[in-house]
């Protein structure tokens, strides 16, 4: 389970200011837990998700993972980065390996595992590959599977399929669904898109800019396994009852709106 | 090129130039050796020197030596340059030659100038320019090369002919990146001034190294070494003068 | 999903083995064209002191089979190795200290700078006033003329790499010992060893610079007898013998840097970063 306990976090801004990018957030996330943030650019949503990582500080409040406070990286928690991050000289099954091989696993055994990893996320054939030769599609997968591959409790997304074109983005999502029913853990993912959002979540959080806080969270009650048949999906009254909801909060909130008096 | 601005971004290098030189003064006091003579009495005759009228003449000398050489490789490498980005065939015909004179040793060829020019200002010149020609071009053929080829589309599209699109488009284009192979070139130019005179030693601050060096005098060495510190920075600091004059005014010119 | 990744840059400078393919009859008609004019200037100018090509070829050819060629290269050689080896030894892990502690860089950017303008040359007599005019003094200034290469070089690698490689280190728990071996140590690989090649190409320099202007032995120590006995073919020849050394070696580093770091782009020229 994790804990959002009143969270703060503040910074001083160019003119000598304080910037609120996290205030008084709180949250509590089950086991196995599929938790989508949803929000515009400046809400803080990417700080959460890097706080949650321990890449952060903050100045208020507490995190807790399954009663354990958090403050720095831990092996219970494993993060996909929107711009892949993989390591360019290295190949994807040696990107796999990353995380074991930081933890000491053996040579044999990190390829070992490594190897079922890339099979899972339908790379295989592709182990030898370096990162500049893989599409964005194929290089986020790797970003999964080495996610995956330190068994993680936690599962923690930021905006991963952000940078990736439409189609890509939508086979992407059906294959994460898909590997998270397979294999339970706890998700957090962060998006700008309303649609990913409430496709993907068993709830959805909603945050707000200036100061980053939460405005709201939204259960999804649209039965597992999901249909990914947009068309049948898009008809459900509950899916598109709750992508007009968001869109009507986010469109008051939005810049281009709200601060139209430049 | 410059990150930061304003007096702050000043002041990080200025306090490490203060410390250097006192620690500086403290090692040759303390070391006492021949060849480190303290910062204190290098100025000192660095002023001894210009006031015997040695250093100025000599300077004036130099940089002539220095705006000849560089005029040569500007007028000679922008207009090679351009012809390697432009053509095909001369690319073909010069790029290993010019690639391979880049990296090879230039004052190899002073010995060669001085069989051809004699020891005099032309053969100096000539190892400047052999310095800081090649950089110079082969910056400028791959800023050409990069020109974004919907410019020059535009260009045909409104009817330009091959001096147009090489003077009203090509050129303009090239330059931001032309300037970072100059400025390259000029750093060498600076180089290739000094190691020519030194080794011609006929005029300029070289000769001055070279006396000084022949008879031990570090202090005197070390003077003019300052002296030709200082010109190199002064020369690369108007090369980034004018980089930012130029670059000011070309966005406005490429939206066209 | 099948196309692979970002698309090639246009046109990258590493073009020297293509040209060799497609574009030698040029190169051959540049090479013909350069020997014919000077054979033609030569043998109108007739001086003593300019030989023709074909002087130049044959006085090439002979000194090749001679012992003092040798043993000038050996001489040279020599500082050359053991300069550039200090000079990798000593500067790569600078720079990569500099490029990850940016306080420490920010104080001696300006040192580097001067360094970098600084004619070597000038400190020479200061040099051979302090360890004489043995092959220490040599292989210091082989060692100063390439130094400043090794050390921007591999700055600019640890800085070009993406930060958050870095974060996704730290998120699988790394410590900074983990992160210098397995992240910021092969990031910056293709720049040190760019940095390699230009420093190979410096120290070259160096060794040809300290000979002419200081210290007479070697390549220089012969190219100046040379020239006090008049004997202006011998003097070209060993100047082509030491451009051609200097391309051959600039050549195979550019080769080993190719061989080593293959994800590397193939623009790695040393630009600096923002």
């Amino acid at each position: 389970m994790i804990e959002i306990k009143n969270l703060t976090k503040r910074f001083p801004d160019s003119r000598g200011g304080t910037v609120h990018a996290l205030s008084e957030v709180d949250l509590t996330i089950a086991d196995d837990e599929f938790v989508t943030v949803l929000g515009p650019s400046g809400c803080g949503k990417t700080t959460l998700l890097r706080a949650l990582a321990g890449l952060t500080g903050w100045d208020e409040g507490d995190i807790l993972v399954d009663g354990e406070p958090v403050r720095t990286p831990g092996p219970e928690r494993a993060m996909v980065f929107q711009d892949f991050a993989l390591l360019p000289w290295a190949d994807v099954l040696d990107n796999v390996a990353f995380g074991l091989q930081l933890r000491g696993e053996a040579r044999s055994r990190r390829h070992a595992t490594a190897r079922e990893l890339i099979e899972l996320v339908g790379l295989d054939g592709f182990e030898h590959r370096l990162p500049g030769e893989l599409s964005g599609g194929m290089q986020q997968r790797v970003g999964l599977a080495r996610a995956l591959a330190v068994q993680p409790r936690v599962l923690l997304m930021d905006e991963p399929f952000g940078a990736l074109d439409e189609q890509t983005r939508r086979i992407l999502q059906e294959q994460l669904l898909t590997i998270w029913e397979r294999r339970r853990l706890t998700v957090v993912f962060i998006t700008h898109s309303i649609e990913e959002a409430v496709l993907l979540g068993d709830r959805v959080v909603l945050m707000s800019p200036r100061p980053g806080r939460i405005a709201e969270t939204v259960s999804v009650d649209i039965p597992r396994p999901r249909s990914f048949d947009l068309r049948g999906l898009g008809r459900t009254e509950e899916f598109s009852t709750l992508t007009t909801h968001l869109w009507e909060r986010l469109r008051t909130m939005h810049p281009d709106r709200a601060g139209a008096h430049l | 090129m410059t990150r930061r601005h304003g007096p702050s971004a000043l002041l990080p290098p200025l306090s490490g130039l203060l410390a250097g030189g006192v620690l500086w003064e403290i090692v040759a006091h303390t070391a006492d050796a021949a060849f480190l003579p303290p910062l204190t009495k290098v100025l000192a005759r660095l002023a001894e020197l210009t006031a015997d009228g040695k250093i100025l003449p000599s300077l004036l000398s130099s940089v002539i030596n220095l705006g000849l050489g560089l005029a040569v490789s500007l007028a000679l490498g922008l207009t090679l340059g351009t012809l390697m980005g432009r053509y095909r065939t001369v690319e073909a015909a010069l790029g290993i030659y010019m690639y391979a004179l880049l990296t090879a040793p230039s004052l190899v060829f002073a010995p060669v100038f001085f069989s051809l020019f004699g020891p005099g200002r032309t053969s100096i010149v000539a190892v400047v320019v052999m310095y800081s020609l090649f950089v110079i071009v082969i910056t400028t053929a791959s800023a050409v090369r990069g020109v974004p080829a919907q410019l020059l589309e535009m260009g045909r599209v409104y009817g330009a002919g091959e001096r147009h699109l090489l003077f009203n488009i090509v050129l303009p284009a090239a330059l931001p990146m032309a300037m970072a192979g100059i400025r390259l070139g000029v750093g060498r130019a600076v180089a290739g001034m000094i190691n020519g005179e030194m080794f011609i030693a006929v005029v300029g601050l070289g000769q001055i190294l070279t006396e000084a060096g022949g008879s031990f005098d570090s202090t005197t060495v070390l003077a003019v070494l300052l002296v030709v510190v200082t010109v190199a920075l002064v020369a690369i600091g108007i090369t980034h003068w004018a980089d930012r004059r130029l670059n000011g005014w070309l966005p406005e010119t490429s939206r066209t | 999903m099948t196309t692979a990744g970002p698309a090639p840059r246009s046109r990258p400078p590493g073009r020297i083995r293509r040209l060799l393919g497609t574009d030698l009859p040029y190169q051959l008609l540049t090479l013909v064209v350069v020997a014919a004019l000077w054979e033609g200037y030569a043998r109108t100018h007739d001086s003593i002191l300019l030989p023709t090509f074909t002087e130049t070829a044959a006085a090439t050819v002979e000194l090749l089979g001679e012992g003092e060629l040798w043993r000038a290269a050996w001489l040279s050689n020599q500082a050359l190795v053991l300069g550039f080896l200090t000079a990798v030894a000593l500067g790569v892990p600078a720079g990569l200290l500099l490029g990850r502690f940016s306080t420490v860089e920010r104080y001696t950017d300006v040192y580097l700078s001067i360094l970098l303008v600084t004619p070597m040359a000038g400190i020479i007599p200061l040099l051979v006033m302090s360890v004489g005019f043995g092959l220490t003094s040599r292989v210091i200034l082989v060692a100063l003329f390439s130094v400043v290469m090794a050390v921007t070089n591999a700055r600019a690698g640890i800085r070009q790499i993406d930060p958050s490689l870095i974060e996704m280190s730290r998120t699988f728990g790394a410590s900074e010992a983990q992160i210098w071996r397995r992240v910021l140590i092969p990031g910056a690989m293709p720049a040190i060893m760019t940095g390699v090649r230009l420093a190979l190409g410096r120290a070259v320099t160096g060794m040809v610079v300290v000979e002419l202007l200081m210290v007479s032995v070697g390549y220089g120590g012969l190219i100046l007898t040379y020239r006090s006995h008049f004997d202006a073919p011998a003097l070209y020849a060993v100047v082509v013998i030491v451009l051609s050394e200097a391309v051959l070696l600039i050549s195979a580093a550019r080769w080993i840097e190719r061989k080593l770091t293959p994800w590397a782009p193939s623009h790695t020229s040393p630009r600096s970063t923002e």
